[in-house]
């Protein structure tokens, strides 16, 4: 079977239950009794088990398969949830991020077989983990039987297709102790035990039925010792598009394999002889686990539990893809159906007879306008993504982070459902994670500095995400120390960034813009945390990249705030089109609060700066004209324009000269050449061809 | 030996001759996307003077430089002859450029084509990569990343 059409499901499932791994984790690492999150565990492990095997990456397989046994172990009450456990079961889920990010790159899982951590999760199923936690991480010698001990075998096809891909699931039946001992009895009497799997039409809807036939057919000739997965799963119609089973039987392979296929709607059963050679198999710590030892012969090829095979190597790397809720496409649907009535309306608008013509196609413009409004919403809600994604994995980073500095330090999140464009959400992990780190490793006291301070002795460290007009905001915030302001001057002076004269004349605020200029670090000793000076440099051009904007707010002793802001969307925005002198400016909609004419006596003076004073509040007028070096067309007596605009708590008049009217307008780039404009955000194409630039509002306050 | 020679001597380019006030410069056809005709260029405030505005090259937003200004020529004066070349620049994407006139292709092998010894003592040889001499006359070979350098 050629998987490789799978792979990105396989990719995508595979990432969604180790992110639930280590979610459901890290609950249970705060509620070790919590039966719902180890059930929930559990399922997550067989999962990504059973999808490992159908994809044919052994080594994946084998590791989640200790996982699995861990958590049975756990579920069925023969296990107690340890630190040593959770700490094992982190280092297996980061062992399978790695093999998920190998075949991400090139369809291969890599050869990194994990040995150690197998070795740990077994000693844990085991019950040894305490002795093992107490000597040196070495590995120990295995003495006890394993549960599967498989030499060499011979395995035959029974197929045509030689396509490489699974090859016989029914080697990692797993088999219990009583399994094997029955088998081996069953061996000695001389009977055949075979290994079966069952592949179902993915066309078939009842696989269930299917399957219950397959197992009626078999046991009418042998006896069904096991199967993967259990028959109650496949009952339940749990599985997959294949199962397996070990079966005890005196006829040949082939019969089993007839009685088998007689069944409709079967793809293909594959088999061979299971044979079991000796119970006490030794293990070096070179051995792969059971299932990989065995030597598959297929056709002419033969594949032995190394490398996938050279073809897959070169495999170009998947697309990204988004899941669409299948909602969000019927409106588009609907919406293209409604575009195209607008459009046929037009054409018999402007072919009908003279008379009502004019108005007739005046509706149907009005009819297109708000059906691509419509369209563009939809399409745009289509690019979006929770950044639940993104931000699922943090809980983890920060535990981990805590173990490491040994500061005691707890991760609180709101608004994970917020949604972004899935362009955005990609690229905002990094430096959301470049904050998170500083603020664990820079923000947070020592804890024994947060006892001395009469502060709780954990710290908080807060991630909000919400939508704020056309904006999507995500907050980073601290309890911890805030900013030491003269200690970032101090070293900004030492590392040349400022000379000391400037160093004098800046206020907080600049100080502050001063951590994010590229090689600068306060830490006064590097640590692998944070403190490589790469950080905060980075996080700013990479939000600003993302045409978002990077603020920080701080408080001494009290702690800071990182407020990321980013835009909903990158292409299109509603805009206000204004005119300085004898200019077209567009301001985005979302930014603006009011329009207010303001009389020129009214404006007032606030130290040597232009306030107005509207309803109560003092607002700074800032005049575009000055800004964008041009002159007014309005005399200075005549009744101002001012667009109030607002940038987080901030607020700021701009003064314009003439209003042109709403207007929906796709961004474009001034390219590469002209960036130092800060203002200017990008520029957009008129009805009539004609360039306006957009004026970015936040910068301007 | 022989061989090897002639093969770098053979080595010709096709150049784009312009005018910018009296003189005339060549520039390498490959570095040339489009020649449009002047348009509508809109402003761009806080940028070097050099640096005329935007223009709308079927939906794409171009900047648009003046050369005369950034070599230190008189301001542009914007005749009937007047045309705007886009160059495609890997180093700084698409960007136009102002010329007073697009005369003709003309193609130069190396030998037609001197480089120019850096005195130091003249600022706008430092845009010249070399000059070309053909039937109509000599060619400076302009540098553009000298003339786009910020």
């Amino acid at each position: 079977m050629d998987v490789s059409q799978y792979l990105e499901i396989f990719l995508d499932e595979t990432k969604e239950h180790l992110q639930s791994l280590n979610t459901q984790i890290l609950n249970l690492e705060h509620s070790p009794e919590d039966t719902e999150t180890i059930n929930e565990i559990f399922r997550a492990a067989h999962s990504l088990k059973g999808m490992a095997g159908t994809m044919g990456y052994k080594r994946m397989q084998a590791l989640t398969h200790e996982m699995e046994s861990a958590f049975d172990g756990v579920r069925t009450g023969v296990l107690k949830v340890r630190s040593s456990m959770i700490d094992a079961i982190f280092q297996a889920i980061d062992a399978l991020e790695e093999y998920v990010g190998n075949i991400q790159e090139s369809a291969d899982e890599g050869t990194n077989e994990n040995i150690h951590i197998i070795k740990s999760l077994q000693d844990i199923i085991a019950g040894r983990d305490v002795e093992v936690a107490a000597a040196a991480p070495e590995v120990k010698v295995e003495t006890e039987p394993e549960p599967v001990a498989a030499g060499e075998t011979e395995v035959i096809e029974v197929t045509e297709t030689g396509s490489a891909g699974s090859k016989g699931a029914w080697q990692n039946v797993p088999l219990g102790e009583s399994e094997t001992a029955v088998l081996t009895i069953a061996k000695q009497q001389g009977k055949n035990v075979f290994g079966i799997t069952v592949e179902i039409q993915s066309s078939c809807l009842l696989k269930a039925a299917r399957a219950f036939l397959v197992f009626k057919a078999i046991e009418d000739i042998g006896e069904i010792i096991v199967s993967e997965p259990p028959t109650q799963d496949i009952e339940d119609e749990r599985f997959e598009q294949s199962f397996s089973m070990v079966v005890i039987t005196e006829y040949p392979l082939y019969r089993v394999i007839e009685a088998a296929e007689s069944v409709s709607e079967i793809e293909r059963v594959t088999g061979g002889d299971l044979v079991l050679e000796g119970m006490a198999a030794e293990e070096d710590s070179s051995e792969t686990p059971a299932a990989e030892s065995l030597m598959v012969i297929e056709d002419s090829q033969e594949t032995q539990g190394g490398p996938q095979p050279e073809k897959k190597s070169g495999r170009p790397v998947i697309n990204r893809t988004v899941r669409v809720d299948i909602e969000k496409l019927d409106v588009l649907m609907n919406l293209v159906s409604e575009l195209i009535i607008a459009k046929n309306s037009l054409v018999s608008a402007t072919s009908s007879e003279e008379s009502t013509t004019r108005s007739g196609v005046n509706e149907q413009i009005e009819y297109l306008e708000s059906v691509t409004t419509n369209l563009h919403e939809s399409v745009m809600k289509v690019r979006m993504v929770p950044i639940e994604s993104v931000v699922n994995k943090f809980p983890r980073m920060i535990r981990d982070l805590s173990k490491k500095m040994n500061k005691k330090m707890e991760l609180y999140m709101s608004g994970e459902e917020t949604e972004l464009d899935r362009t955005v959400v990609d690229e905002i992990g990094d430096p959301l994670m470049h904050l998170l780190r500083n603020a664990a490793d820079h923000g947070l006291e020592d804890t024994s500095e947060r006892i001395r301070q009469g502060k709780p002795e954990s710290g908080s460290i807060f991630l909000d995400a919400y939508q704020e007009g056309n904006n999507v905001v995500i907050e980073v915030r601290d309890d911890g120390a805030g900013i030491n302001v003269d200690m970032v001057k101090k070293q900004a002076i030492k590392k040349g960034i400022i000379t000391f004269e400037q160093g004098e004349n800046m206020t907080d605020n600049d100080v502050i813009d001063l951590l994010f200029h590229a090689g600068f670090s306060t830490a006064a000793v590097v640590s692998d945390v944070s403190g490589r000076g790469v950080g905060l440099d980075v996080v700013r051009s990479k939000i600003e990249a993302l045409s978002g904007e990077v603020e920080v707010r701080t408080t001494k002793g009290e702690g800071s705030t990182w407020i990321v802001r980013l835009p909903l969307t990158l292409a299109i925005i509603q805009a206000l089109m204004v005119t300085v002198g004898g200019e077209k400016y567009a301001l985005s909609l979302g930014s603006i609060q009011t329009i207010e004419d303001i009389k020129p006596e009214n404006i007032k003076y606030v130290q040597a700066k232009e306030v107005i004073n509207l309803r109560g509040t003092v607002i700074p007028i800032i005049r575009m004209n000055e800004i964008l070096d041009i002159e007014s067309m309005k005399e200075p007596n005549d009744d101002m324009i001012v667009v109030i605009v607002k940038k987080a708590e901030k607020l700021a008049g701009l003064v314009v000269d003439e209003l042109m009217g709403q207007q929906e307008i796709v961004i474009k780039s001034l390219g590469k050449y002209i960036s130092k404009c800060r203002f200017i955000s990008g520029a957009t194409i008129l009805g009539d061809g004609e360039v306006a630039l957009i004026l970015d509002a936040n910068v301007l306050i | 030996m022989d061989l090897m020679e002639l093969n770098a001597v053979v080595e010709t380019n096709q150049f784009i001759v312009i005018r910018l006030g009296e003189e005339q410069y060549g520039i390498d056809i490959k570095y040339i996307d489009n020649i449009v005709r002047i348009q509508h260029i809109t402003r761009v405030p806080q940028v070097p003077m050099y640096l005329k505005g935007v223009i709308n090259l079927r939906g794409e937003v171009i900047p648009v430089m003046s050369v005369r200004l950034k070599m230190g020529l008189p301001v542009d004066e914007i005749e009937k002859d007047s045309r705007i070349i886009i160059l495609k620049l890997d180093s700084h994407g698409n960007i136009g450029i102002i010329v007073d006139q697009v005369k003709e292709v003309v193609t130069l092998d190396s030998n037609h084509i001197e480089k120019v010894s850096y005195d130091g003592k003249e600022d706008r040889v430092n845009y010249i990569s070399g000059i070309g001499k053909y039937e109509g006359g000599l060619i400076s070979l302009l540098d553009f990343s000298a003339v786009l350098a910020e």
